[in-house]
Formats: C-alpha cells, sequence, structure tokens
C-alpha cells in the first residue's frame, strides 16, 4: 500500500502509461496530466519515475517516441503505442481485472 | 526483439551520448514549460510557477540522473567515470602511482616470465590429432634417467606384437648439417620419421606432399625430405618452387617434396623444431647409423578405451621378450621399459632437467607476488586513511557505499593494469635473461634453437598474467575498499578520525606482519639455494678446475685418417706446451662434466662372478698431469704404448670394487661394446691407479672410470685441455695460432674455461639460486618498504604526541626506542609465522630437488638474521625521526 496518497506502487505506472497512450499518443507532459485527470487527481506523477518508466516501456518494445509539433506548435516528444504494447496492455487489463475481482470477493466475503 | 532493442539504445546513449542528452534536456524543458505555462495561466507568476512544478513535480534534474541511471549503460558509464576521477587522483601523486605500478610490475612480470617457461616446456600441447593419447616408449637403465631410443629389432617386435596401441610412430630426433644451392651450410635439427607419422597424426601438407609408406623399405632408401613450414619461411620465404629443390643433408643429396602446416615441426616439443624430417630408410645413409639400440624413437598412440596403466604392462612384457634376443648386449638387458604420456611433445633434456626448478621458482615467485599484495594494501590503506576528508565529503554529497568501493576498486584496478603492462615487458627480457643462463656453456641436446617459442605469449600465458592481473587488484583493493565501510556512518566527525583508529593501525602492523613471515620463509629459501649452489661449485672435484681451458676441435671434415691425425695432434701438444704460460696440454675423447660421457660392464679376468658397469673415458698422455689428478700407483700413458698391448689406468673406486685390497697392477680387464674394433670384448693390461675424479655429473659419487689410451684405440680425439699458469682467457688467440699452423683443415669449435662447464653443468640449480636470491632480495626490499612507510605514517601522526611527551620530560633516546620496539614486535611477530612455514616449505623444497642440504639450520638462521637487519633499516629512518621531534614545533603542528 503507499504510504502517502498520490504515490504509485511500481508497476502500475507502466500499465497507466500504456491506458493513456491506448487513447492517443502523448507528450510526456500530457501522460503526467492525463494520468492526473483519470484518476481525479489521486495520482501526482513524478517526472522522474514517468521518464524512467518512458524509458523503459520504449527499451521493452512497447511503446515508441517520436517528435512532433505539439498543440501549441512548438516541438515535443510524442509517445505511441505499438502493437506490442496493445497487446500487452489487454492481457494486463484483463490479468488486474482478474486480480482485483478475486481481491474483491475476499474482502466482500 | 527486447533484449536487441534495449542493447541497441545502450549502444545509442553510449556512443550518441551528446545527442541523448540533448534530447533528454529538450524533452525535459518542454515539460517543465508545459507545466509552468499551465500554472500561469491561473495567475501565478513565471519564477512561482516553476517552483510550485519543482515541488509536485520533483527536481527535474533528479529526473535526469534517474533516466540516466536506469538503463544498463550507466554502469559502463559510471566506469567511464570512476576510469576518468581515477586517472586524475594518480595524476595528483605520480609518486605513489608509480612506486605501487613498479612494485605490481615486478610481482606480475617474475610471474609471467616463470609461468610463460612452465607453459613453453609443460602445458602447451601439440597440434596434433588428439594429442592425449600419445605415449612416449623409453627404457631405463637402473639409476640412470630414462631414454627413448630403441633398436630396429626391438621396433619390430613392440609394433607387431602389442594389442594396446594403434599406432607406432618413429620420430628420431638428429642434428643434420643442411646445405643447397641457395644456403650456406648450417646445423638444423631434424629427425626420421616413420612411414606412418604423418597419417597418424591428422596432420596435411602446407604444400607438396608427405613422406608415406615407402619410409619404412629399409632395402629403398628415398632421397627426399620434407620441410617445416618455419623453415620454409625462413629460408625459401614461402616459396612454392621449394618443391623438387634438392639439398645437402650430411652429404647425402635429398629432394623436398612436401612441407608441413604451419604451427607443426615434429613431436619433440613446441620449443625446438624439427626442420628437416627424413624417411625412417633415410636413416642409415645419412647417419651411417645401424639401427642399434639408441637410433629409434618411438611414441605410441593408445587404442580408445586403452589406459596408459594398462598399455604400459603390457608393453613391458613385450619390451623383456625384445630384449631377451641372443644378440643383445648384456647392458641393454638390465633395461626397465616405461611409458610416459607425450600430449606436450617428446622428452628432452632440457625439459627433464628445467621441472622442478620450474615449479619451485613459481613457488617464490607466487610468495613475491603475495607480498607485493600485502605491501599495495598497506600503501593503499595508509592512503586511504588520508584521503579520508574527500571520501568523507563525497559521502556527504550524496555517494552511496557502494559507489565510493567501486571507485576504490577501480582505482586499484587501473594500477593493476599499469603494472601489469608494464610487468609482461618485464617478463619478455626477464624471460630472456633466464634463457640466457639455461644456455650458458655446454651445448645439450634440446636446448631452443627458435627462442621466440618461448617468450611469444600464447592464449595461456595471456589468461594466466590477466587472472593474476585481477586477482593482485582484488586482494590489495579489498583491504583499503572494506575499511571505507566504517564510512558508513557518515558523520564528519567520526571520518576524520578513522586514522587513528586502534582496528586500522592493528590491520596495517598485521598487512607488515604477513610480509616479515613471507620474507622470512623467501630469504631462507635463497640462503638455501645460494648454499647448495656454492657447495657444489666448491665441491671436491678429484682435479683442479682453475686454469684449465678448453677447445674443442672439429675434425670431422679434416680429411685425417687415425694415423695421420695421432701424429699431427702429438705435435700440436708439443707445440701448445712450448707456449709461454701454458704448463701442459693434453687430449681427451670427452672433457669432465662435459654432457656426453661412455660407460660399457668391465670383467677381471679370473673373476667372471664380478661384472660391473664402468664409466670410459679416451684420454691422451698427460692427461693427469695437466687436470692434476693424483697418480696413485703405477705410470701414465705414454707415447711409446702405440702399437703395443691395449693398456689401461682405473680409479681409485673401480679398484676398490674388483680388487678390494690386493694390488691391481698387472691384471687384465675385458670391456663390453667397445664399437670400434673388430673384437667385441678387448683385454686391457691395468698399468696404473688415480685418484677418484668427478666424470659426467658433480652430483652423483664418483662412478668407477677406467681410462684407455686414445691412441692405442686409434680414436681420433679432439678435446684439447690446456693448463696455465697465468689467466686462461689471455691464451686463446695463440692457441688458435697455433692449431691453424699444425692442422690447417680443422676448425675451433667451441672454447671454454672449465669454470664455466663445471657451471653449465649445475644450470637447474644455479637457476634456481641466481632467481631465488633476486625473488628474495625484491622480497625482503618490498617488506622494508612496508615496514618502513608505516612506522613514517604512524610517527607523522604522532608528531603530537610526541611532542607532548617529551615537553613533559621524554628524552629523544626513548622515543627512538619507541618506535623500534613497536617494529621489532612486528618483526618477531612475523617470525613466529613465518618460521613454521619455513619449515613446511623446506619439505617441499625437499621434494622438489633432489641432494638438497636441508637438514642443516644455517639457512634459517641466516634467513632470520638477514630479515631482522633488514627491518632495524627500515625502521631506524622513522626511529630517528621521533627522536628528533621538537616539542614546539610539533605543538603547532596541527
Amino acid at each position: 500500500m503507499p504510504e502517502k496518497a498520490g504515490d504509485l506502487i511500481q508497476g502500475t505506472l507502466d500499465m497507466l502509461i500504456l491506458k493513456t497512450l491506448a487513447l492517443e499518443s502523448m507528450h510526456g507532459y500530457g501522460i503526467a496530466v492525463r494520468i492526473e485527470q483519470m484518476s481525479k487527481g489521486v495520482f501526482r506523477v513524478n517526472a522522474g519515475s514517468l521518464f524512467v518508466a518512458l524509458q523503459r516501456l520504449q527499451r521493452s518494445g512497447l511503446i515508441r517516441s517520436e517528435w512532433k509539433a505539439s498543440e501549441n506548435n512548438r516541438r515535443a516528444k510524442y509517445y505511441v503505442l505499438t502493437e506490442q504494447g496493445r497487446k500487452r496492455f489487454n492481457s494486463e487489463t484483463r490479468e488486474w481485472e482478474r486480480q482485483v475481482a478475486a481481491i474483491a470477493r475476499i474482502l466482500e466475503a | 526483439m527486447a533484449v536487441l532493442r534495449t542493447i541497441a539504445a545502450g549502444l545509442r546513449s553510449l556512443f550518441r551520448r551528446k545527442t541523448v542528452i540533448r534530447e533528454m534536456d529538450q524533452e525535459l524543458g518542454m515539460f517543465l514549460d508545459m507545466a509552468a505555462q499551465e500554472k500561469m495561466q491561473k495567475g501565478l507568476s513565471h519564477d512561482d510557477a516553476l517552483r510550485e512544478v519543482r515541488l509536485e513535480r520533483g527536481s527535474l534534474e533528479i529526473a535526469r540522473e534517474a533516466v540516466g541511471s536506469a538503463g544498463w549503460e550507466s554502469v559502463l558509464e559510471t566506469f567511464r567515470q570512476d576510469i576518468r576521477f581515477g586517472f586524475r587522483t594518480l595524476r595528483q601523486h605520480p609518486g605513489f602511482a608509480a612506486v605501487v605500478v613498479t612494485t605490481l610490475a615486478l610481482g606480475i612480470g617474475a610471474n609471467t616470465a616463470i609461468f610463460s617457461l612452465i607453459n613453453a616446456l609443460m602445458l602447451r600441447t601439440l597440434p596434433v590429432r588428439n594429442p592425449g593419447t600419445l605415449v612416449e616408449l623409453f627404457h631405463q637403465y637402473p639409476g640412470e634417467p630414462a631414454f627413448n631410443g630403441f633398436s630396429l629389432d626391438s621396433y619390430k617386435i613392440i609394433r607387431d606384437g602389442n594389442h594396446v596401441l594403434s599406432d607406432l610412430l618413429v620420430d628420431s630426433p638428429d642434428f643434420f648439417e643442411v646445405r643447397g644451392e641457395t644456403l650456406e651450410t648450417q646445423k638444423v635439427i631434424g629427425g626420421y620419421l616413420s612411414g606412418n607419422f604423418f597419417e597418424s597424426l591428422g596432420l596435411r601438407p602446407a604444400i607438396g606432399r608427405f613422406i608415406g609408406a615407402e619410409a619404412d623399405d629399409l632395402g629403398h632408401p628415398s632421397p627426399v625430405a620434407v620441410v617445416s613450414w618455419s623453415y620454409w619461411k625462413s629460408k625459401y620465404n614461402l616459396d612454392p618452387t621449394i618443391l623438387g629443390k634438392q639439398i645437402v643433408v650430411n652429404d647425402t643429396p635429398v629432394t623436398i617434396i612436401g612441407v608441413t602446416e604451419q604451427g607443426f615441426a615434429g613431436l619433440l616439443s613446441q620449443e625446438m623444431s624439427q626442420d628437416i624430417l627424413l624417411p625412417l630408410s633415410m636413416e642409415p645413409v645419412v647417419h651411417h647409423s645401424s639401427l642399434g639400440w639408441g637410433s629409434m624413437w618411438l611414441v605410441g598412440r593408445l587404442k580408445p578405451g586403452i589406459s596408459i596403466d594398462q598399455a604400459r604392462a603390457e608393453m613391458a612384457v613385450l619390451f623383456d621378450s625384445a630384449i631377451q634376443a641372443p644378440d643383445v648386449g648384456p647392458y641393454v638387458r638390465q633395461m626397465k621399459f616405461k611409458m610416459e604420456l607425450a600430449a606436450n611433445g617428446i622428452s628432452t633434456p632440457l625439459r627433464q632437467m628445467l621441472r622442478t626448478p620450474l615449479l619451485a621458482l613459481m613457488v617464490i615467485v607466487g610468495l613475491v607476488l603475495l607480498i607485493a599484495c600485502a605491501n599495495m594494501a598497506g600503501l593503499l590503506l595508509a592512503r586511504g586513511a588520508s584521503r579520508r576528508h574527500e571520501m568523507a565529503m563525497r559521502a556527504c554529497l550524496g555517494a552511496g557505499r557502494l559507489r565510493l568501493v567501486r571507485q576504490v576498486l577501480t582505482e586499484s584496478l587501473m594500477l593493476s593494469l599499469f603494472g601489469t603492462l608494464l610487468g609482461v615487458l618485464i617478463a619478455y627480457f626477464g624471460v630472456r635473461g633466464i634463457l640466457r643462463v639455461i644456455t650458458s656453456g655446454r651445448q645439450v641436446v634440446g636446448l631452443p634453437v627458435h627462442i621466440d617459442a618461448f617468450t611469444h605469449p600464447d592464449t595461456h600465458v595471456l589468461s594466466f598474467t590477466c587472472v593474476i592481473a585481477v586477482a593482485t587488484a582484488l586482494l590489495f583493493g579489498a583491504v583499503p575498499a572494506v575499511s571505507l565501510s566504517s564510512l558508513l556512518a557518515p558523520g564528519l566527525q567520526q571520518i576524520a578520525r578513522i586514522g587513528e583508529s586502534k582496528s586500522w593501525r592493528r590491520f596495517s602492523k598485521s598487512l607488515v606482519v604477513v610480509q616479515v613471515a613471507l620474507s622470512t620463509v623467501l630469504l631462507s629459501a635463497t640462503a638455501l639455494f645460494v648454499g647448495y649452489v656454492s657447495n657444489l661449485r666448491n665441491l671436491d672435484l678429484g682435479f683442479r678446475r682453475d686454469n684449465l681451458l678448453l677447445v674443442s676441435l672439429d675434425s670431422s671434415h679434416s680429411g685425417y685418417d687415425s694415423q695421420r691425425w695421432s701424429g699431427l695432434s702429438q705435435q700440436l701438444l708439443a707445440q701448445l706446451e712450448s707456449l709461454p704460460g701454458v704448463r701442459s696440454a693434453t687430449l681427451s675423447e670427452t672433457t669432465p662434466m662435459s654432457g656426453t660421457g661412455a660407460s660399457s660392464m668391465a670383467l677381471v679376468k679370473g673373476h667372471p662372478e664380478n661384472r660391473r658397469e664402468v664409466s670410459i673415458s679416451f684420454v691422451a698422455p698427460n692427461y693427469f698431469r695437466t687436470y692434476g689428478t693424483p697418480l696413485m700407483a703405477g705410470r701414465d700413458f705414454s707415447s711409446s704404448d702405440q702399437g703395443e698391448h691395449l693398456v689401461a689406468i682405473i680409479n681409485q673406486t673401480m679398484a676398490r670394487d674388483y680388487f678390494g685390497a690386493s694390488n691391481p697392477i698387472g691384471s687384465y680387464v675385458t670391456l663390453d661394446h667397445i664399437t670400434l674394433r673388430e673384437d667385441d670384448t678387448p683385454t686391457y693390461e691395468i698399468v696404473g691407479i688415480v685418484g677418484d675424479a668427478k666424470y659426467n655429473d658433480l652430483r652423483q659419487p664418483t662412478p668407477r672410470t677406467i681410462y684407455l689410451s686414445a691412441y692405442q684405440e686409434g680414436r681420433i680425439v679432439s678435446q684439447v685441455t690446456l693448463r696455465t699458469d697465468i689467466d686462461p682467457e689471455a691464451m686463446i688467440s695463440a692457441v688458435r695460432q697455433t692449431v691453424a699452423s699444425v692442422m690447417k683443415t680443422v676448425p675451433i669449435g667451441r672454447v671454454q674455461m672449465m669454470t664455466d662447464q663445471i657451471d653449465a653443468s649445475i644450470v637447474p640449480e644455479r637457476l634456481v639460486a641466481i632467481l631465488s636470491t633476486w625473488f628474495g632480495a625484491l622480497g625482503a626490499l618490498l617488506t622494508a618498504v612496508g615496514l618502513y612507510s608505516l612506522l613514517a605514517y604512524t610517527v607523522a601522526r604522532m608528531t603530537n604526541e610526541i611532542g607532548v611527551r617529551m615537553a613533559l620530560g621524554a628524552k629523544p633516546s626513548d622515543m627512538l626506542w619507541m618506535v623500534l620496539t613497536d617494529a621489532l614486535w612486528m618483526v618477531c611477530l612475523g617470525m613466529l609465522i613465518g618460521i613454521p612455514l619455513t619449515f613446511a616449505s623446506k619439505r617441499l623444497a625437499t621434494a622438489l630437488i633432489d641432494g638438497l642440504p636441508v637438514q642443516s639450520p644455517i639457512p634459517i638462521v641466516v634467513g632470520i638474521a638477514a630479515m631482522i637487519v633488514i627491518a632495524l633499516c627500515a625502521s631506524y629512518l622513522p626511529a630517528r625521526r621521533a627522536s628528533h621531534v621538537d616539542p614546539m614545533v610539533s605543538l603547532r603542528y596541527e
């Protein structure tokens, strides 16, 4: 359990990034903001953890990056989900739901 | 795929470092901008917005560090940083670096040199198919070294009768005198091969073809030759037209039909290449050999699944039946069969002679390296203490313990690397020096002709050196690294005290104790070996070794028959004796300690039961007077013996063994195996008895020796010995002129002092003595440096305390003693450990070298005394400095 509200448990961040990128390709700051919005401000993403996670995902081939003009017309590095990343996201989502359901059953029992 | 991508990405950030960093900066900059922009839209000022972003998102510098150190390549990156930093630190302390690198270079160089010799002589395997199944066959006369060299008949019996060998090969080495169209006359090592040789070894010709089954047809010698690749390269520059060329080998023309593949040159072991290989059928033609005992060197290949013990058992039975044949002499009948694995090549005297000395030396250089490591550890530790402020600072700035330890280890590794590079250079020249000792003096069959093969580093040597280097770095680097663990509580206050801590002092002292212990062992071993060699050198040989000049005449192409030779040689001796400075001159077939000799079975008339082996020496008149061997009874040979009945002179040992108390003079002796005479067992009248003199090996007791008159036997004896009144060296040119004027067609071979010839006969012992002296001195020097630097450091740290003590009334001599006692304690403790170690290593030394005088307590006493003297010298300077401390100065010291 995270000790402080807003911290992310290891591994979860990867999945949240994949989820964000599954919707559309995005630059680093956009990903951070999107995760906060989607979690309604529960998760706050630290820049260090974010970029380390991005490098890790990129090296394992789940996402790739390209330089593009941003919404306010500046060059920014955009991250794109690869086919492999999409598959991984789907399988991880299923696994996650299975686990959450199992834990929920235990807690409700 | 993912692995490849990770590697590729890592490599990119290693090699396109600037680009990667720039992209990262851009990306992070964008991140910061966007976040700040959003804040500013909510009405914050630019600066406030930036601060808020930092608070919320963490520092971007840290983010960059985190990303940079997340990939695998960051390990290499830190390594690079460590190395750069290490370089800087070492450059700041060039003296320290020089001491460490030199010490290591000497230690590693010594180890590499000895190991490369061991490698060349004992480890390298032959470049042939399945070298592990090759065996070498020997026979051994009781009490003599084992020899390869069988007779044609025994070869056939062994070849056809055994069930344990898949092949029996012949590779009989021989010296050839080779000349040709484009070649100067030159001595070359070569050999005679059986027809199955190349096929069984799985060799292919580089060009041309190999000798085949025709080699075994002794009735039809085929005049062909295969040369080695290195010979092809050095003499023909790899010219393919070598095929079909004629060369003349010992006056017999042969045609070159093929060249061996690169790297292979006979089975003799790799440092001695056989460059000219002839078919076995040529041995009777080229060598005028009847293929009797001693002429055929045999190598077998074990059948699959047969162990060497099984094979040995069966072959021994075959050998016993072979030597029972009616025409075999009694000497051969007493021989025993031996068989050894031959994966490294077949034995040469060099290999047998150097095996144990090299192992002993390997132990010695290992000890030197250990001392060097302890020494380095001490130095690094002292330096670590003086670097504690730097370390503390870095720890406070956030360097983890692992990072600091890694930095220290990297520095040790770098020092070790430099030491190794220099060490390899030292080893290269060291091996040459050692080879010069080995090859000094007399000609030994089996001496390396291609010295390069020794010094040429192969993968064995290189990997050995690398392992040594890394192990050394870890060994001496681990100590200061571990001592860093006390930096774990990184308060500057505590760290500042590490240098004075009790455990630190105790540890430094124990390092010195270890060095003293190992040095004591080394010094004792040195004293032991040196004492042994000086004993050998001063041994009573039965002749006077000083002022003897040996001149070897090469009679092989003189064209003189024995009649003419004997006349000319008597004339030569007379002329030589008339030279001023020459007291007497003589001739003999061999000279003492020359490495050659002859022996036979002797029988005294009337005592058929008393049949023993005696050494034979063919000498001219005046031999005993020249050598200073006393004539005990009877007379010397004289020129008037020529044409009379055969006479002989025996030594005291032979007289005692055959005749006991009775007088041998006038008795008759018969000898077996004097091959040059028609009647196989000639009879000699004993006309004189001389004092015992060593024959061929000064370590062995004097053998029974019979001296025969060279002129009576019609032998062409060509070894001149002169006894001079002045330095023999000054006589050499006069002797050369005299020889040239009397014998115009006879060139002079080797000219040597007797003392040098004796030295050459104890090469292994001298090698160990010379090198252990060097290494012992090196070890002692290192220990002295270790002791000195620890004491000097301690005194420097204690300046304050000493000042206070002296201010309170302590006398300078008290301070002197305080430091000396400290040193003596360490030395005594070291000896307490070292002396039992010395006793243990003496047992090792006796196992390696026969006849070592280990019972004597003198070496240990010498070792201990030397150690104490060295320790006192090393501690005197720091002690003096302690006694000269000025209280006023020292109180201002800190």
